[in-house]
């Protein structure tokens, strides 16, 4: 018996809950009882990538132990690099704004907030005429988390509330330890650079720039949460600004290569079959409606 | 007024000046001479989250050897890479740790810890390469010495160590456990985080229970590496060795200060160098007996793990420094065996029974060289120091079951044990204080714990132990995270080191008490004195002068720790007056701290260092030859 499941369970919840409210409202009803129907042909479509995301995840989750002790015997230790480079920057952040309600804010925002943002977007983009940003969103994700997995192998480095106690409390662990029970799981503490919280946020805040004709009361959202995550890493002591700032390019150089390797004509004259249930032009129409209502019902959920 | 050239400028200038014949020699004279720069140390130490107060330490140390002029950097690194390059490798400069051994523990741990007869082996023998004519004089004087003689060279042997600071005692911490007592009681009879104290704990029974469920103690630690590896002998995944002492049984454990009879049931001296013991009836966990063998098989393992295969002896990494002092191991037959010791005092001899014994039977296998894939790396290495030991055979009163690396590890009572048979037949007596004969006398058995040696019979509380039929030991995260368990009722106890974020959270949890016992095993920091300027015990007395132990126990342990100079302060008998804490200026009584609430008296220091010849650049930088 452990907190696990409940904490599972909370987060699945939220996100769920979440991913309801913004899908009726960003997306609109008509579009999103489209996803059911396109999903499925979406994926087979994109069942390379899928497949290419799967096995990277089943390489973190099932190979993590064995790259963990390669990294311990030849990763660069970077900690005090980090440190030299920036200082005291977290304990700096830390020590001017810290409260208790933005330790509550960020921590949400860290666990379940994240969640959100990395679900969404799939069904998101599902609902488009067309699979071509699912896919690229789904070659984003693949190499944010490949080339995070190679990174945490090269480099072993500890985060700042693991390095300086005296200094940077550890905000999110101290708010509900529980929730350490839930990134116990999902990753070890040495692997800190870079920020895969911040990388995949950022990639689909871009992502979400990028599609603001199809979706324009997404684009803010994405980027408050995207921006929230970001700032949470380092407030709660969790990640450096280094590896901020790393995240941030990871993400920037994975959006770039994904719009480069999914190509929109390529995808149409390859196809052929499926998509052109999806082609209708009510699509387009129906976004420009419900921006307006929405930062404040999402609010009320996270 | 001559400029001054940089190194590398004046290296550049050698292609010019060697054109010129009589130029050259001048030149090479100059630039051939090593260059100066800014002294670099790290300080290596385990993560907050591993261990929330070595760090502490660490950063309080770096900040001010910073501000003194040294490029201090503080590296983190988990448990097991601090042992592997600090213990095994040698390849450190400064490190904080924290020595094994939770209960008090006799002066001849600093034969083992500082003797130069060990720096060339690696593990926990002397892992500092600190090498002094006069402190190994002293060490061989003590362990011959007998009764008030002893006091008096143990005192002058602290003194010497004091001084030297082959490694510097920063404070004796209280070992700190949050734990719920609607289950198991007795957690403040002996520190949680050792095997006594687990073994010392009752069970209350309100019958809320299922009759079927093992009753089971469950505890969480941020210490995996038991979950990993279970080698008793493995210095980098050990700490205190609170599961392995519950695995393999020793012939004999501390308690309150004395050696306690335990495998062995009693000792006798058959000459001032002959220690014959008489063994319990006792078997392995695979059900093999075992037998005075075993025993000897133990002490000629430990001194040689290769057990002369190799062509110089693999010494063990663990308990090298006890298992000097046998000087060999007989069996008389197959439950008496006969320690032969150099002329030692008896508490000295005792603390040598305190190791684990091995089954011959399991390690006689791994005596062989290590190969990864059938190749040998190293011929100093044997099968025996790398194996992970996952299916532990040991003889001790709990028994593993399985385990899940990094998750969690899982024991079981092991109802053939001494204390497990004696707990069910003899106890009552033992328990209504009947002597030792008679008690002996009523059980149709041949053992029985009630019969003396050493002086002592086996502690009542120890009797019917373990209360619990299954103990479960989950890895958590953190210190914070673990005492949640707790309070959240998924644990009964912690079993590793609480920090200051913790213990608060203790107090607003109702279910939860905090449980604080003293703890022998001291934090310290570690220098290698096999580097330059660290091998100078002169500057090695100087960093322990700016290292703020009053202020480091009030920050970094919350005051839950006690700031000493010796090593063992904790055996408070042992200590000299002119080494004990001073109170009343609150200060180290050996290398007081210049300064003061931890700000380090800048100005000072620098001339100290001064004074002892170290020099500083412009920049008021430390300057050590470049390595």
């Amino acid at each position: 018996m452990n907190p696990l499941l409940p904490v599972v369970t909370s987060v699945l919840f939220w996100v769920a809950a979440m991913c309801l409210v913004a899908g009726v409202a960003i997306v609109g009803p008509r579009r999103l009882y489209g996803v059911g129907g396109n999903l499925v042909p979406y994926l087979r479509e994109s069942r390379r990538e899928v497949a290419v995301l799967l096995v990277v995840l089943v390489v973190s989750g099932v190979g993590r132990p064995a790259l963990q002790s390669v990294s311990e015997v030849f990763g660069l230790r970077l900690t005090g690099a980090i440190l030299a480079l920036e200082g005291d920057f977290v304990a700096w952040l830390q020590g001017n704004f810290q409260s208790p309600r933005l330790t509550l804010y960020f921590s949400s925002i860290y666990v379940f907030g994240y969640a959100f943002l990395l679900v969404f977007p799939f069904i998101a983009y599902a609902a488009l005429p067309r699979s071509t940003t699912l896919k690229r969103l789904i070659v984003a994700y693949t190499l944010n988390y490949a080339l995070g997995l190679v990174l945490y192998t090269v480099v072993l480095a500890y985060g700042p509330r693991n390095v300086m106690p005296d200094a940077v409390t550890s905000l999110l662990y101290t708010f509900n330890p529980n929730f350490q029970t839930l990134t116990g799981e999902v990753n070890v503490e040495t692997n800190v650079f870079p920020s895969l919280h911040t990388s995949l946020s950022v990639t689909v805040a871009t992502f979400a720039a990028l599609t603001r004709e199809e979706y324009p009361a997404w684009t803010p959202i994405a980027w408050w949460i995207a921006g929230s995550v970001v700032v949470s890493t380092m407030y709660l002591g969790i990640h450096w600004l280094t590896d901020v700032v790393f995240g941030t390019a990871l993400a920037l150089g994975c959006v770039y290569a994904a719009y480069r390797y999914v190509d929109p004509d390529e995808e149409d004259g390859s196809d052929g079959t499926e998509p052109d249930d999806g082609e209708s032009d009510d699509g387009e129409s129906d976004d420009a409606e419900p921006d307006e209502t929405e930062p404040e019902s999402w609010e009320t959920n996270a | 007024m001559t400029r001054r050239i940089s190194r590398r400028g004046a290296l550049a200038g050698i292609g010019l000046a060697v054109g010129s014949a009589g130029c050259a020699g001048r030149a090479r004279n100059i630039a051939g001479r090593e260059g100066s720069s800014q002294l670099v140390l790290e300080i290596r130490t385990t993560p907050a989250d591993e261990d929330p107060n070595g760090i502490r330490i660490a950063r309080a140390l770096a900040e001010n050897l910073d501000a003194v002029g040294i490029d201090a950097r503080v590296e983190t690194m988990n448990g097991t890479d601090l042992h592997r390059t600090v213990l095994l490798n040698h390849d450190f400069d400064v490190y904080v740790g924290q020595y094994t051994e939770v209960l008090p523990f006799d002066p001849d741990v600093l034969y083992g810890l500082t003797h130069s007869r060990f720096t060339a082996e690696a593990g926990w023998q002397n892992p500092f390469g600190f090498t002094d004519l006069d402190v190994d004089e002293l060490l061989e004087k003590q362990r011959a010495a007998g009764g008030p003689d002893r006091s008096e060279v143990v005192s002058e042997l602290q003194r010497s160590v004091c001084e030297k600071q082959p490694f510097t005692v920063v404070a004796f911490p209280d070992a700190l456990a949050a734990a719920r007592t609607d289950r198991f009681v007795g957690w403040e009879t002996g520190p949680p985080i050792s095997a006594s104290g687990l073994l010392g704990m009752d069970y209350v029974d309100e019958g809320t229970e299922d009759d079927g469920e093992p009753v089971t103690l469950r505890l969480a630690t941020t210490d995996g590496r038991i979950s990993v590896n279970r080698n008793p002998i493995a210095a980098e995944y050990r700490r205190y060795g609170t599961f392995m002492s519950m695995l393999y049984d020793r012939l004999a454990i501390a308690d309150d200060g004395t050696s306690v009879p335990w495998l062995a049931r009693g000792w006798e001296w058959l000459g001032p160098e002959t220690l014959e013991l008489e063994l319990r009836e006792s078997t392995w966990h695979d059900g093999e007996p075992l037998t005075a063998a075993d025993v000897a098989f133990t002490y000629a393992f430990l001194r040689d793990t290769s057990m002369g295969n190799a062509e110089t002896p693999v010494p063990a990494p663990q308990f090298r420094g006890r298992g000097s002092i046998v000087e060999s191991a007989l069996p008389v037959d197959d439950s008496t065996v006969r320690l032969v010791v150099d002329e030692t005092d008896e508490a000295v001899a005792e603390r040598a029974l305190q190791v684990p014994i091995l089954p011959k039977h399991v390690w006689s296998e791994r005596a062989e060289p290590a190969t990864v894939g059938g190749f040998e790396f190293d011929i100093e290495t044997t099968e025996a120091l790398v194996t992970a030991n996952e299916k532990p055979v040991g003889s001790g009163p709990v028994r593993f079951v399985e385990s899940t690396p990094g998750e969690r590890v899982v024991f079981e009572r092991n109802p053939d044990h001494f204390l497990a048979r004696d707990g069910s037949a003899d106890a009552e007596s033992v328990d209504d204080g009947v002597s030792a004969e008679d008690a002996g006398s009523d059980g149709d058995r041949t053992d029985s714990t009630a019969e003396t040696g050493g002086g002592r019979s086996l502690p009542e509380r120890f009797l019917g132990k373990p209360a619990f039929d299954r103990l479960e030991v989950a890895v958590v995260g953190s210190d914070v995270e673990a005492v949640q368990w707790v309070a959240d009722g998924y644990a009964d106890g912690t079993a590793s080191n609480l920090g200051p974020d913790s213990v608060p959270r203790i107090g607003r949890e109702s279910d939860t008490r905090l449980v604080s016992t003293r703890s022998a095993a001291f934090y310290y920091v570690g220098y290698n004195a096999r580097r330059a300027p660290l091998s100078n015990p002169r500057f090695r007395g100087i960093v322990a002068s700016l290292l703020d132990k009053a202020t480091v126990v009030d920050d970094a342990f919350a005051g839950y720790a006690r700031p000493a100079s010796s090593p063992l302060a904790a055996s408070t008998e042992w200590v000299p007056d002119d080494l004990e804490w001073d109170a009343d200026r609150d200060a180290d009584p050996v290398h007081p701290f210049r300064g003061e609430d931890g700000s380090v008296d800048v100005a000072e220091a620098r001339e100290a260092l001064r004074e002892i010849g170290y020099r500083f650049d412009e920049s008021d930088r430390l300057l050590a030859r470049d390595q």
